[in-house]
């Protein structure tokens, strides 16, 4: 069966720390390579604000796994992640073959030279207005 | 009857339509930009793309062509299941 490139997002509850992340990390990996993935890196984007709560928490841990692996692994894998207590919320995306690897979190935005905010050409409609 | 429609019809033709309010035609920034590209995790990118109340700006009002605007959903409602983005306004 053809393997593809995946990526899981993951969203982890702030309660284990970093040693407890750190771990589950671990694990995650582990997890992976026993469904016969190929890990490609994994990020992690430290604790951050949620947008909103969940399981009474404002905040989380976030994990980022880049691997290939069958269809039929993904499914185990969510299946395995879904289970486990800590994970709050995961998302998992298929990733086009020749879609550069995530570059890491600090310089991830949206590439505008100009800093304008957005409503900013909104208004500039309307005074080239004739 | 028939010269009645024939003058009908004559009048439409001279009527000139005009883009009301907007002096200049919004251009979709995606296609404008190849290099921003549509990424669910990249929250703050997004959020550009929701009203204060959390709702996705629709590409009337953006300018976004129907393809970009596809791929924002997909990446704004991805971002919401893993709490980057918000389904709502905060509550107090």
């Amino acid at each position: 069966m053809a393997d593809r490139r995946y990526e899981t997002l993951v969203v982890i509850h702030p309660d284990q720390g970093e040693p407890g992340v750190k771990e589950l990390a671990a694990r995650i990996r582990k997890l992976i390579e026993e469904q016969g993935g190929t890990i490609g890196q994994i990020q992690e984007w430290g604790v951050r604000d949620l947008a909103y709560v969940v399981a009474k928490q404002h905040r989380a841990f976030y994990l980022l796994f880049e691997y290939r692996a069958t269809s039929k692994a993904l499914a185990e894998i969510e299946r395995n992640l879904k289970l486990t207590d800590s994970v709050l919320r995961l998302v998992s995306v298929r990733q086009a073959e020749n879609a550069p690897p995530t570059p890491p979190r600090t310089v991830r935005r949206f590439e505008r030279e100009d800093g304008e905010p957005e409503g900013a050409d909104r208004e500039n409609l309307g005074e080239e207005m004739p | 009857m028939m010269k009645d429609r024939s003058e009908r019809r004559g009048k439409g033709e001279g009527r000139t339509f005009r883009r009301r309010g907007m002096g200049r035609r919004k251009v979709c920034r995606f296609c404008a930009d190849k290099a921003m590209l549509i990424d669910y995790k990249d929250a703050r990118g997004l959020g550009h793309f929701l009203s204060e109340r959390g709702k996705i700006i629709p590409s009337r009002i953006t300018g976004n062509c129907s393809r970009h605007q596809r791929q924002l959903t997909t990446a704004i409602k991805r971002a919401r299941t893993v709490a980057l983005l918000p389904f709502t306004a905060a509550y107090p």
